[in-house]
């Protein structure tokens, strides 16, 4: 008998488990049917839900990316203007890519979702994956008016497709349009007699100089002393030296054909740069492992916090970011009150110039709509709401006494919440909330650059100031081509990128003798890769809008 | 069921089955049985039928019977495959890691038991054993961790320790060709404990009587071993050989992606990292779908080759 009972009770279970497998079948879903006139003042009649990614940055003693102040704030608000309940998503920071992917592919994604990957958006969109926001704000642009104005038609309209008419992205903006710098220890310059450098020879000079110091510089530890750092992504860590040995007279179109690799890997002149790296790496000016380590590791942010680092190329706020956990305030706590980076600015191209290629407003983060959103129109309020200027304003400094000061001549300075608090920010300026705004923006642009110099807690408004002046310094911002889609880009992005990465890294460490015959090797494997096509489509389709023009007029 | 017999007390066999009877006495076995069934079923048929992505267009929106067929009859995404340099390099890493590890891999945890075997202080042999289980329960991420501590060029402890008594630094981990050494040094030492319990079961199920008759006999230490252990377990190293062939093309993916880095990619892509690469990051599901299946298939010929042989040279095999 017992053993019956026993068998009975399996077999329940089981039928249970099947019922439950079988339960959950996901249809397509469309837009959905919301209407305007489903509004009363800008308000819902019923209570909308939507969900809204935002990045997990893992950062020690961050808030919870998906319940804090912020989020609290926008909820709140949300709810009184529009009647919309908001739902926050996390997203790993630094595997963003893969994790849209797969809740994309699970339809599982949020209702509005952000990326850095306009290919991915492009490639979801083609197997029809994403909603058109065209017919969208067709319908409803006249009540985005804070959307209008923030990102006027340059940036909403960034990605249109010509050839059809789709949306499939509006671009955040760019608040602030600085790029890349470099970094330099200025306590080392001063301890060994050095202006700071002009030139790429000056900053050579310089490099030399702390590898043949070390002993004074480090003491103990000399034989940890880097004096130039790059780590994983060395296209990007040497921009500033890569984008000096290119043509300054370079077309718009020359740009844009070998614009695929946006680390500028096929442009004419990258490889008389890595040609440089390579021969810095040989001289032991250049940190050793810096390819064995992957995305997101902190290794060599650690080593600039203890002071091993004597110069580095990365965001023109890098050193200055996540208040006291910040490089700034580290370096200051562990080695001495007067170490500090200092932005340099001496990466001179043939004419002599200190040229440094900035984005445009657009082409920072990609918003759009995932085919299984249903709350279209409650999503772009969404948009709306949090482009309203006050609402940036607020998200991004806080309430005066908490999250900041207002100093004398008007400038208002960030102050790092408490530990474990609601307060704290996870990303500089809350620009993770601030989807549709990256960079401090406070409505007035003097009070916005009074500030930002102040919105570095830990870090001297001062060096800040001079990062600012730098990072602007001979700007040179990207165009917006508007070609057709390049068919061959699609799902090559991935696999092209890790080409690029391996061509840098193994042609920055090959031996002198080597180093054309691994670079050659490495062009050619990206090129017949995919890259030769991509190029090939790019000359086309550039040519089919423009003629035999090299220059976009905009 | 024409013939029913009534009465029968013993099993029925083959000629007059009585399934009535047989599934009356036995039903609670099977309701049993049904649960893994189920499990399997759920788990690992029904998924089955999307391996026909491999010869479709896939499309996130549609269902699969909506899709439509790829070019060339369906195998479209294999000839694209076959024709991409990228895969036919991972192909070849991939068979070249696993041949690797097989041929070093493979001896050692059968050695590793039969040197446990010999030790007759139970302390020491049982702390040897825990030892050489442990790493086994690490992650690849962990050991890549310890790898860059030890073996990096400039800051890892062995090379340090190289350079400091004069020598140059070794690029264990930098160098395409050491590289593969420390992939397989780091495999064998993650595993070769744990996979020595089975043979260790093994051994231990040998009758003792046979080595006390061998000890009369006049036999030493290694005749013992030669004569007796290693006769004893061949069935558990064939079956054992036999599995691992199977796994020739498959590859695990934590390791190799672990453990890879860009500067020696050309040794390091295989497979698995390659389908993740290129079907999850870069969105190609039908292309890597149909790798997939082709490392299933190969993998299966394998299986089947090697049980086939086994059992031609009078070995039980797995079936």
């Amino acid at each position: 008998m017992k053993k019956r009972i026993v068998a009975f009770a399996l077999a329940c279970v089981m039928g249970l488990g099947m019922v439950a497998c079988g339960g959950k079948s996901s249809g397509k879903s469309g837009g959905g049917s919301t209407g305007s006139d489903e509004l009363v003042d800008g308000k819902f009649k019923e209570t909308k839900h939507i969900t809204v990614e935002v990045y997990d940055r893992g950062i020690d003693g961050q808030s919870d990316p998906i319940n804090n102040m912020y989020t609290d704030y926008i909820k709140k608000g949300m709810l009184e203007d529009h009647n919309v309940e908001v739902e926050f998503v996390s997203v790993p920071r630094w595997t963003e890519t893969e994790e849209i992917n797969n809740l994309l592919a699970s339809g599982g994604a949020p209702d509005i979702c952000l990326t850095y990957s306009f290919p991915t958006i492009q490639t979801y969109a083609n197997m029809g994956g994403v909603l058109d926001m065209k017919p969208m704000l067709d319908e409803y642009g006249d009540e985005l008016t804070n959307l209008n104005n923030w990102l006027g038609d340059t940036n909403i309209y960034w990605n249109l497709k010509e050839e059809n008419g789709n949306l499939w992205a509006i671009e955040g903006k760019r608040a602030n349009n600085r790029r890349i710098l470099t970094f330099m220890r200025k306590d080392w310059l001063d301890k060994l007699g050095l202006e700071e450098p002009k030139t790429i020879d000056e900053f050579h000079d310089c490099l030399v100089a702390f590898r043949d110091n070390a002993d004074e510089l480090l003491g103990k530890d000399a034989k940890k002393m880097v004096p130039f750092s790059i780590s994983y992504d060395a296209g990007w860590r040497a921009a500033l030296l890569i984008e000096s040995q290119m043509d300054p007279k370079i077309t718009d179109k020359e740009l844009y054909v070998n614009g695929f690799d946006d680390r500028k890997l096929t442009q004419k002149g990258t490889k008389e740069a890595v040609k440089i790296l390579n021969d810095w790496y040989n001289d032991g000016l250049i940190w050793k492992d810096f390819a064995l380590y992957t995305a997101g590791d902190s290794t060599e942010d650690d080593m600039m916090k203890a002071g091993y680092v004597g110069a580095f190329q990365h965001n023109w706020d890098y050193p200055f970011r996540n208040g006291e956990d910040s490089i700034q305030a580290n370096l200051k706590r562990m080695v001495g009150d007067d170490a500090k980076y200092v932005a340099v600015d001496c990466f001179e191209n043939s004419e002599g110039k200190t040229l440094k290629y900035v984005d445009s407003t657009a082409g920072d983060r990609k918003i759009f709509f995932p085919a299984t959103n249903e709350e279209p129109l409650a999503s772009l309020l969404y948009l709306d709401w949090i482009s309203d200027p006050e609402h940036i304003k607020y998200l991004q400094i806080g309430d005066e006494g908490k999250t900041h000061k207002i100093l004398d001549d008007g400038a208002i300075e960030v102050i790092a919440a408490p530990q474990g608090s609601k307060e704290i920010m996870n990303s500089g300026n809350n620009i993770d909330y601030t989807i549709t705004c990256n960079g401090l923006s406070l409505g007035d642009e003097d009070l916005t650059l009074l500030s930002l110099a102040h919105s570095y807690p830990g870090s001297d408004p001062a060096d800040v100031e001079q990062a600012i002046e730098y990072a602007a310094t001979n700007t040179k911002p990207d165009k917006n081509e508007k070609v057709q889609e390049i068919v061959a880009e699609n799902g090559m992005g991935e696999a092209l990128r890790v080409k690029s990465e391996v061509a840098f890294d193994t042609s920055i460490v090959a031996k002198p003798a080597d180093f054309d015959k691994v670079w050659d090797a490495a062009i050619e494997d990206y090129l017949s890769s995919g890259g030769q096509a991509i190029i090939d489509e790019r000359i086309q389709k550039f040519e089919a809008k423009y003629g035999s023009a090299t220059t976009i007029e905009e | 069921m024409k013939n029913v017999t009534s009465g029968e007390t013993s099993l029925p066999v083959a000629k007059s089955f009585n399934w009535k009877a047989y599934f009356k006495r036995y039903w609670q076995l099977y309701l049993l049985l049904l649960l893994p069934m189920t499990y399997l079923l759920v788990f690992k048929y029904i998924p089955m039928k999307y391996v026909l992505i491999a010869f479709k267009k896939y499309s996130l929106v549609q269902s699969l019977g909506e899709m439509p067929w790829a070019d060339n009859h369906g195998f479209q995404y294999f000839i694209q495959a076959f024709h991409n340099k990228d895969f036919l390099n991972a192909l070849k890493n991939t068979v070249g890691l696993n041949l690797l590890d097989l041929i070093i891999g493979f001896p050692i945890p059968i050695i590793f038991a039969l040197i446990l075997n010999e030790l007759n202080v139970k302390w020491f042999k049982k702390t040897i054993q825990t030892i050489a289980y442990m790493p086994h329960f690490l992650s690849w991420v962990i050991i890549y961790g310890l790898a860059l501590q030890l073996f990096a060029p400039a800051t890892g402890f062995v090379n340090m320790l190289i350079t400091n008594l004069g020598g140059e630094a070794v690029p264990f981990l930098n160098d395409p060709h050491k590289w593969v050494g420390t992939y397989i040094f780091l495999g064998v030492w993650q595993s070769f404990g744990w996979n020595s319990i089975i043979y260790l079961a093994a051994i231990a199920g040998i009758s003792p009587e046979l080595y006390e008759a061998a000890s009369v006999d006049g036999a030493g230490r290694f005749r013992k071993m030669w004569h007796i252990t290693l006769p004893g377990i061949k069935s558990t190293i064939i079956v054992l050989l036999i599995m691992a062939l199977g796994n020739i093309l498959g590859s695990a993916f934590d390791r190799p992606f672990a453990l890879q880095n860009h500067l020696v990619m050309q040794n390091a892509e295989v497979l698995s990292t390659f389908v993740y690469r290129n079907g999850i990051k870069g969105l190609q599901f039908s292309l890597t779908t149909a790798v997939g299946l082709f490392q299933s298939v190969v993998g299966v010929i394998f299986l089947l080759g090697a049980n086939w042989l086994s059992r031609k040279f009078g070995e039980r095999g797995i079936w």
